[in-house]
C-alpha cells in the first residue's frame, strides 16, 4: 500500500510538472488544432479515394462516434491527470482540470495584474500614502525596488496582501497565495523569507496581516514548518513582542491584536504540531511557564465547558429520578386527596344548585318573550336572565359558599399547580420503564382534566371571585354596588313589577358597560369621565330609589361642578406667590429666623427684626411677562435660479429679495398695490381707459421684470464663476503651504473637509501611513495653543511685569 | 559514510581517521534534538552544566535557584508522544529544602573526576560543597571569603585533589578534598576571579582568568604564577605542527619576524613539550631574561610589566584549554574570543565572528574533542566556531535567553547547553527516522486543502 501511494505520488508529481509545462492556453490552443487536422486529412483521403458516402444515419451516427472517440483520446494529451481511460472519467477529469485548475491560474493572474495595474497607475512620487510608507520603510525602499524581479510571484502577491488596512487577508489574495506557493518549494523558501522580511516591518497591521498569512501556511506545508520553526523565537520575539528591547511598533490597539492572536496561534500549532518540533514546544512553554503568558487555552476551555454541561445534565437526571420515585411511592395518597377535595366542592355545588332549584321557576316567564318588542332589548334581557340563573350568595348559603371558596383556593393553588408539576416531571423524567410512567401520566392528566372541570363549575357557581377584583379595587367596588343593588332588586320585587324593573335594571346594566369601557380607556380622568355617565343615570334613574343611586347622584353632580369649574380654571405657572394663596396673611414675619424659632445655641433671635405685611405682599405678588404669540413667519418664497423658491424666513426683508411679500406658486409677486390702485380710480369716468392702461403697465412691468430677471442670472453666473476661481486658488495654496510639515497636512485635511468632496475622499481612504499617524485630539490643540512658544513668553511677560509692578508699588522710592 | 566505511575494510584509513571523520561529520549535522527531552527541574537560570568523565552518562546542573539536578542522558525515564519524544527527568535533584543546601545561586557544579560519586558545587553563598551522589547528602563544605563564581578539578590529577575556587575575591584558593581545609592560596589578581580551569597537559597548572583582564597560570608547587598572557603580545597563526616543523623553521623565522614580533619564543618552541608545568615554567623563565630589559621581580618568576599585562578588556567570563593542552580559548566581556598559544603566551590573532557575549556572568565554553571546534555561547545564540580559522560553522537558536553554558560531551557528539530560560537543551547529530506504523498519532505532513 505504501509503496503504491508513493509511486502514485511520484505520478502527481510528473503530471504536476508537466502541467507546468502544458499549462499555458495558447499551448492548449496548440494542442488542439493538430487533432482536427489530423482528421480533416482521415476524411479528406477518403473521399479522395472515390469511397461512396453511405448517407445512411447508421453511418452518420458511427461517424460520430468516431469523431467522439478521437477528441477523446486527445484529451489525454493536454490534461495531465488523467485517472482512467474511459470515457466518463476522461471528461470528468478534464472539466476538473479546466475549470478548478485554470481558474486558480486566472485568480493569480487577476492578482498579479492588478498589482502590476496599482503600481503603474499610482506614480510613486504622487502618492501621499505611498510616500508615507517609504518613510516607514526607511532605507528597505531602495532595495525593494531591486529585488522586486528576485522576489517573483509569492513575494508581490504577499506584499499586496500585507498592504491593506483590512482586519483579513484578502481571501482571494490569500487563496492566489497558496496555489503558488503549493506549485514549487522555491517558490515556499521565498514565501517564507519573504513573511519574516515582513515581520520585521515596523507597523503592526503588516506585521498582523503577514502573521495570518503564516499561520495558513504553517498549518498546511512541512517544509514551510521547518523553515519557520529555525526562527521561531525570532517570530515570536517579533509577533509577542516579549523582548523588552523589541517593542510593538504602533499602532497600539493593532499592537494587541496581534499579540492575542499571536499567542493563539502558537498555541494553536503546539496543539498540533507540537510533537514535531521542539522549537514549538520551547516556544509555548517559555511563554507559558517562564514568562506567564495567558493563553486562550481553547481546546481545554470548550472540554471544560462540555464536562459541565454534562455534568449539569446528569444532576438534574438525578433530581428526575428522585422526584419520580417519590411520587410513585405516594401517588395513591396523593391522588385520594385530590379526589376528596373534588368530592367535597362536588358536594357543595350540589348544595348551593339544590337550594336555588326553587327559584328560577318563577323568575322565567315564557309569555313574557312575547311582550317584548325589539330584539337587541330581548338580547339583554336574555343575558340578565342567564345572569339571574347563577347562584348567589346570601344569608342562607353563606357557610356553603365559604367552604367553598376554601376549597376552592385549595384546588387552585395546590392540587392544580402539583399536579401540573407532576404531569411535567414525567414527561421529563427518564425511566426504564415507560408503561408505569406513562399510566401514571395518563392518570394524572385525568385528574387534571377533572379538575379543571370542577374549578369551572365553582367559577360558573360564582364563589371564585373574578381576577379583575384585584386590580383597582375601588372602581369594582364601585360597580359591584351597583350589580348588587340590582340584584337585590331582581330578587326583592314583586314579578309584576318585575319586568320594569328589568328594564331598568337592563339599561343601567348596559350602561355601566359602556362606562366600564369608556373607564379603561382613560383611568386617569377618572372622576371627569364618571361625570357624564352619573349624570345620565341621575336624569333616567328616577324610578329607582336606591340608596347606592342616590350616593352615585351626590357624588356626580359634586363632579359636574368641578369639571365645570376645572374647565374655566386658568393655568399658572408656579411661583412664591402661590404658597400663601387664599390666605390674606396680615402677620409680620420674623426676618431671618428659620429654624431659629427656639432661643438656643443657633444663636438669639431677634424678634425686632420683622418683614411688615405690606411687604411681604410686595414680595410676593404675582409676575408675569409679557409672552408674544409666536406666529408662523412666511418664507420668502422669491424665485431661485435653481427654479426653487427662497426658503429664508425672515420677519419683513430678506436679505436677499428684498421685502417679503406674498407670492403665488411660481414665485411671482401678487401685486397688492395694483389692487388698491385698481380701487382708487374705479371712481372715474373711463373704465375702458383704465383697463388699456393697466395692461399697458403691466406688460411693461413684466417686460422690465424679466430684463431684471436676465441681468440678475448673468451677474449670479459671473459671481459663481469668480467664486470657483477664487476657492480653487485657495486650495492650491493651501495645499502648496501645507505640504511642507506633516502637522500641518493633518490641519490642511481637516479643513479639507470644508472645502470640497476631492480632499474628504483623500482623507477617508485609510492607508498603513494613515494607521500610524496620531490623532489630533482636543487636548493636543489645546496644549499646541497653551505651550507654544509665543503664548508662554507672553505669560512670562506679564508675569514678570505684575511682579515689576508690585515691587515699584512696594518700594516706591528705591530706583 | 559508506565510502568511508569500505575505506576502512579496505584497511585505506586508519581507525584513528576513521573515527575522527565520522564524529566531525556528525558535529556538523547537530540540530536542536526534537526526541530528547531533559525535563529541566530548575527554577532560575542553569549556570553550569557537566557531563561526568568516567562513564559519559550524567549530566550534573546547576542553577540560580540554587538547586543543582542530576539526569541520566543514556536512558530516558518515560517517553511521550508515541514513544517519539523520550523524556529525561532528573535522577536526583538538591536545592534550597535540602537541609545543608545552598542558600543563594549555584554557579558552579563539577563532577569528581575520577568517578560519579562525588560531585562539587559552588555557590553565591560563599561556599563550595562537596556532596555524595548516593547518598545525596554533603560530604564537606568549605566557607570562601566572597561569592564561588568558578571551580575547577582536575582532570588528570593523580596526586592531589584540589578543588580550585574562583571567588569574588582576589585570591584564588584550592581546597583540598583530603584534608577538608585550604592547600593553596594564589594571590596575584587585582579582581574576583571569574573562571577557573586546570591545565589538560599538566596536573600541577591551572589556569585563572580574573575581573582584571588577567589570565594567568600557577605552578601549584612553587610560590606565585609563571605566566600572564598579554594581548598585545602575538603572533600570527598557529604553529605548524611538530612533525613538520623542524624543515620549516626558517620560513617561520621570517614569517614571525616579518609580524614584528619576538621570534625567540618561536624558535625555541619546538625544544621539549613535557607534559608537566615543570618544563613549562623553565621555558618561560628561559626566556625571560633574553628580553632583557627589566631584570626585578616583583613575584617570583615575573616581571613587573609583565605582572599588569591583560589578555581581555574587561573581566575574562570563560576560559577553555585544547584537549593536548597546548592552546587556550579565552572569552572576555569585550565580546572577543581569544585563542592563545600556551607555549610561547601569545594571543594568535585568530578573528573569531562573535557578535555580543554575555558580560554579567562567567560562560562556560566547550569544545569538540578533536579541538577542531569551539561552541560559545553568545546570548541567546550557541555558535560553533573552527577553532584555528574563527570561522562560524553553526549557530544553535533555540534559547529564548541568555546561554550560561555549554557542554559537550564526546561520547555521543551531543551538545548540552543552558540558559536564563531554565532549559536545558540537547543537540544531537541526527534524528532517527520514525516509524511510520502507528496511526494513532498526528502526522506531520502536508495538508493543503485547496
Amino acid at each position: 500500500m505504501k509503496a503504491l501511494s508513493c509511486c502514485n505520488l511520484q505520478w502527481i508529481r510528473s503530471s504536476l510538472s508537466s502541467k507546468s509545462a502544458l499549462l499555458s492556453a495558447e499551448q492548449v490552443g496548440v494542442a488542439m488544432p493538430m487533432v482536427h487536422d489530423k482528421k480533416h486529412e482521415n476524411t479528406y483521403t477518403r473521399t479522395f479515394l472515390g469511397v461512396e458516402y453511405i448517407h445512411s444515419d447508421v453511418e452518420a451516427q458511427r461517424q460520430q462516434h468516431e469523431k467522439l472517440k478521437q477528441r477523446l483520446y486527445a484529451l489525454p494529451a493536454i490534461v495531465p491527470n488523467i485517472s482512467k481511460m474511459d470515457k466518463a472519467s476522461l471528461l470528468g477529469d478534464a472539466i476538473a482540470y479546466n475549470i478548478n485548475e485554470l481558474q486558480a491560474k486566472l485568480q493569480i493572474m487577476e492578482a498579479e495584474r492588478e498589482t502590476f495595474g496599482s503600481t503603474s497607475r499610482v506614480s510613486p512620487g504622487l502618492d501621499p500614502n505611498k510616500n508615507a510608507e517609504s518613510r516607514i520603510r526607511g532605507p528597505n525602499i531602495t532595495l525593494q525596488a531591486v529585488d522586486d524581479e528576485e522576489r517573483g510571484k509569492v513575494g508581490t502577491l504577499i506584499e499586496k496582501a500585507t498592504n491593506s488596512t483590512a482586519a483579513e487577508v484578502d481571501p482571494r489574495l490569500l487563496k492566489a497565495i497558496k496555489s503558488v506557493v503549493r506549485s514549487s518549494d522555491s517558490e515556499l523558501r521565498l514565501a517564507a523569507h519573504t513573511l519574516m522580511d515582513l515581520m520585521k516591518r515596523d507597523h503592526s497591521q503588516v506585521r498582523y496581516l503577514t502573521l495570518l498569512i503564516i499561520d495558513e501556511l504553517f498549518m498546511r506545508s512541512k517544509l514551510f514548518r521547518t523553515l519557520l520553526v529555525e526562527n521561531l523565537d525570532q517570530l515570536l520575539a517579533l509577533s509577542v513582542g516579549f523582548r523588552r528591547n523589541m517593542p510593538l511598533p504602533a499602532p497600539p490597539a493593532i499592537a494587541s491584536t496581534l499579540r492575542s492572536k499571536a499567542i493563539e496561534f502558537l498555541e494553536k500549532w503546539n496543539a498540533s504540531f507540537g510533537i514535531h518540533y521542539r522549537q514549538l514546544r520551547l516556544g509555548f512553554d517559555y511563554l507559558k511557564n517562564t514568562l506567564r503568558f495567558q493563553f486562550p487555552n481553547l481546546q481545554e476551555t470548550a472540554a471544560r465547558i462540555d464536562r459541565e454541561r454534562r455534568e449539569r445534565e446528569r444532576r438534574t437526571r438525578e433530581i428526575l429520578q428522585n422526584k419520580f420515585e417519590t411520587l410513585k411511592t405516594n401517588f395513591s395518597s396523593v391522588k385520594e386527596e385530590i379526589r376528596a377535595t373534588v368530592d367535597e366542592i362536588r358536594q357543595c355545588l350540589d348544595i348551593v344548585r339544590t337550594k336555588e332549584e326553587c327559584m328560577p321557576p318563577i323568575l322565567l316567564d315564557d309569555e313574557d318573550f312575547v311582550e317584548f318588542r325589539p330584539a337587541e332589548l330581548r338580547q339583554i334581557r336574555l343575558d340578565s336572565l342567564k345572569e339571574g340563573e347563577k347562584v348567589h350568595e346570601n344569608n342562607d348559603n353563606k357557610v356553603v359558599f365559604d367552604a367553598l371558596r376554601e376549597l376552592y383556593k385549595l384546588l387552585v393553588t395546590k392540587h392544580l399547580a402539583s399536579v401540573q408539576e407532576r404531569i411535567s416531571l414525567l414527561i421529563r423524567v427518564e425511566v426504564a420503564d415507560n408503561r408505569s410512567r406513562d399510566s401514571m401520566l395518563k392518570e394524572l392528566i385525568d385528574i387534571r382534566n377533572s379538575l379543571m372541570s370542577v374549578k369551572k363549575d365553582c367559577e360558573e357557581s360564582g364563589c371564585a371571585l373574578p381576577r379583575t377584583a384585584k386590580n383597582n379595587e375601588e372602581e369594582e367596588d364601585f360597580w359591584e354596588e351597583g350589580n348588587f343593588g340590582s340584584t337585590e332588586n331582581e330578587i326583592t320585587t314583586e314579578p309584576g313589577k318585575h319586568k320594569e324593573v328589568e328594564s331598568s335594571n337592563a339599561e343601567e346594566k348596559s350602561k355601566s358597560i359602556e362606562d366600564r369601557n369608556f373607564k379603561k380607556s382613560n383611568k386617569r380622568s377618572e372622576s371627569l369621565a364618571k361625570v357624564p355617565a352619573s349624570s345620565k343615570v341621575k336624569a333616567k334613574d328616577k324610578d329607582c330609589s336606591n340608596l347606592s343611586s342616590k350616593g352615585k347622584e351626590t357624588l356626580g353632580s359634586e363632579n359636574s361642578v368641578r369639571s365645570e369649574l376645572l374647565a374655566e380654571a386658568p393655568v399658572l405657572k408656579w411661583g412664591s406667590f402661590l404658597d400663601n394663596w387664599g390666605s390674606v396673611s396680615n402677620r409680620d414675619t420674623l426676618a431671618n429666623q428659620k429654624g431659629l424659632e427656639l432661643d438656643n445655641h443657633w444663636g438669639r433671635v431677634d424678634y425686632d427684626a420683622v418683614i411688615p405685611a405690606e411687604k411681604i405682599a410686595e414680595l410676593n405678588l404675582q409676575a408675569t411677562i409679557y409672552q408674544e404669540k409666536l406666529g408662523e413667519i412666511q418664507p420668502c418664497r422669491a424665485p431661485l435660479n435653481k427654479g426653487a423658491l427662497c426658503q429664508r424666513r425672515d420677519l419683513k426683508v430678506c436679505p436677499f429679495h428684498g421685502p417679503i411679500i406674498p407670492r403665488d406658486d411660481a414665485g411671482n409677486a401678487i401685486n397688492q398695490n395694483s389692487s388698491t390702485e385698481d380701487t382708487d380710480p374705479d371712481s372715474g369716468s373711463d373704465l375702458v381707459e383704465q383697463l388699456a392702461k393697466q395692461a399697458v403697465k403691466n406688460v411693461r412691468e413684466q417686460d422690465k421684470e424679466e430684463a431684471r430677471k436676465r441681468k440678475l442670472a448673468k451677474q449670479s453666473l459671473q459671481r459663481e464663476k469668480l467664486a470657483k476661481v477664487r476657492e480653487h486658488n485657495e486650495a492650491v495654496l493651501r495645499d502648496a503651504a501645507m505640504a511642507s510639515t506633516s502637522i500641518s497636512a493633518a490641519f490642511g485635511e481637516d479643513m479639507g473637509e470644508t472645502v470640497g468632496e476631492g480632499s474628504v475622499a483623500r482623507r477617508n481612504k485609510q492607508t498603513l501611513a494613515s494607521m500610524l499617524r496620531k490623532k489630533v485630539t482636543t487636548k493636543d490643540r489645546l496644549s499646541q495653543r497653551l505651550l507654544n512658544t509665543r503664548a508662554t513668553d507672553a505669560t512670562i511677560r506679564q508675569m514678570t511685569q505684575g511682579e515689576d509692578a508690585t515691587y515699584k508699588e512696594a518700594f516706591p522710592n528705591q530706583w | 559514510m559508506w565510502k568511508e566505511i569500505g575505506d576502512r575494510e579496505m584497511g585505506k584509513i586508519r581507525p584513528n581517521s576513521f573515527s575522527s571523520q565520522i564524529k566531525s561529520n556528525r558535529i556538523s549535522n547537530l540540530q536542536l534534538s526534537n526526541n530528547k527531552d531533559i525535563v529541566s527541574p530548575h527554577r532560575g537560570s542553569v549556570n553550569s552544566l557537566q557531563v561526568d568523565l568516567t562513564e559519559g552518562r550524567y549530566l550534573l546542573s546547576g542553577a540560580s535557584d540554587a538547586s543543582a539536578a542530576v539526569y541520566d542522558v543514556q536512558r530516558a525515564t518515560d517517553y511521550e508522544g508515541n514513544g517519539l519524544i523520550a523524556k529525561h527527568k532528573c535522577l536526583f535533584s538538591v536545592d534550597k529544602q535540602h537541609e545543608k543546601g545552598h542558600k543563594y545561586a549555584i554557579s558552579s557544579a563539577i563532577w569528581y573526576p575520577v568517578d560519579t560519586g562525588l560531585f562539587v558545587t559552588g555557590s553565591y553563598d560563599h561556599y563550595v560543597k562537596v556532596w555524595d551522589t548516593n547518598t545525596t547528602q554533603v560530604v564537606m563544605s568549605f566557607k570562601m571569603p566572597g561569592k564561588v563564581y568558578r571551580t575547577a578539578m582536575s582532570p588528570l590529577a593523580t596526586s592531589h585533589m584540589l578543588i580550585a575556587a574562583g571567588t569574588e575575591d582576589v585570591q584564588v584558593r584550592l581546597c583540598d578534598i583530603a584534608s577538608g581545609a585550604f592547600a593553596h592560596t594564589l594571590s596575584g589578581h587585582r579582581d574576583g576571579v571569574m573562571t577557573v580551569e586546570w591545565s589538560t597537559s599538566s596536573e600541577w597548572v591551572l589556569i585563572t582568568g580574573g575581573c582584571d583582564g588577567a589570565i594567568r597560570f600557577w605552578d601549584i608547587r612553587r610560590a606565585g604564577c609563571f605566566l600572564v598572557l598579554d594581548q598585545s603580545q602575538s603572533q600570527l597563526g598557529r604553529r605548524p605542527p611538530v612533525l613538520a616543523r623542524s624543515a620549516a623553521n626558517k620560513v617561520n623565522v621570517s614569517k614571525s619576524l616579518s609580524a614584528g614580533q619576538n621570534s625567540l619564543g618561536k624558535q625555541r618552541a619546538p625544544q621539549k613539550k613535557v607534559s608537566n608545568g615543570h618544563g613549562m615554567k623553565q621555558s618561560t623563565i628561559g626566556r625571560m631574561p633574553t628580553k632583557g630589559s627589566v631584570r626585578q621581580r616583583l613575584h617570583p618568576g615575573m616581571l613587573s610589566i609583565q605582572d599588569r599585562a591583560t589578555a581581555h578588556y574587561g573581566a575574562v567570563t570563560g576560559l577553555k584549554v585544547t584537549d593536548d593542552g597546548m592552546y587556550l580559548l579565552s572569552a572576555g566581556s569585550d565580546s572577543r574570543i581569544k585563542l592563545w598559544d600556551l607555549e610561547s603566551g601569545y594571543n594568535t590573532l585568530v578573528n573569531f565572528e562573535v557578535v555580543r557575549l554575555q558580560t554579567s556572568k562567567a560562560i562556560q565554553l566547550a569544545i569538540s574533542q578533536d579541538s577542531a571546534q569551539v561552541f560559545v555561547p553568545c546570548m541567546t545564540v550557541v555558535k560553533a566556531f573552527d577553532v584555528w580559522s574563527g570561522k562560524m560553522s553553526l549557530a544553535f537558536r533555540g534559547h529564548y535567553e541568555s546561554v550560561n553554558c555549554c557542554w559537550f560531551s564526546s561520547q555521543d557528539q551531543e551538545l548540552y547547553t543552558g540558559g536564563n530560560d531554565r532549559q536545558i537543551l540537547v543537540w544531537s547529530p541526527c534524528q532517527p527516522i520514525p516509524d511510520d506504523t502507528d496511526a494513532g498519532r498526528v502526522k506531520d505532513e502536508d495538508n493543503w486543502s485547496d
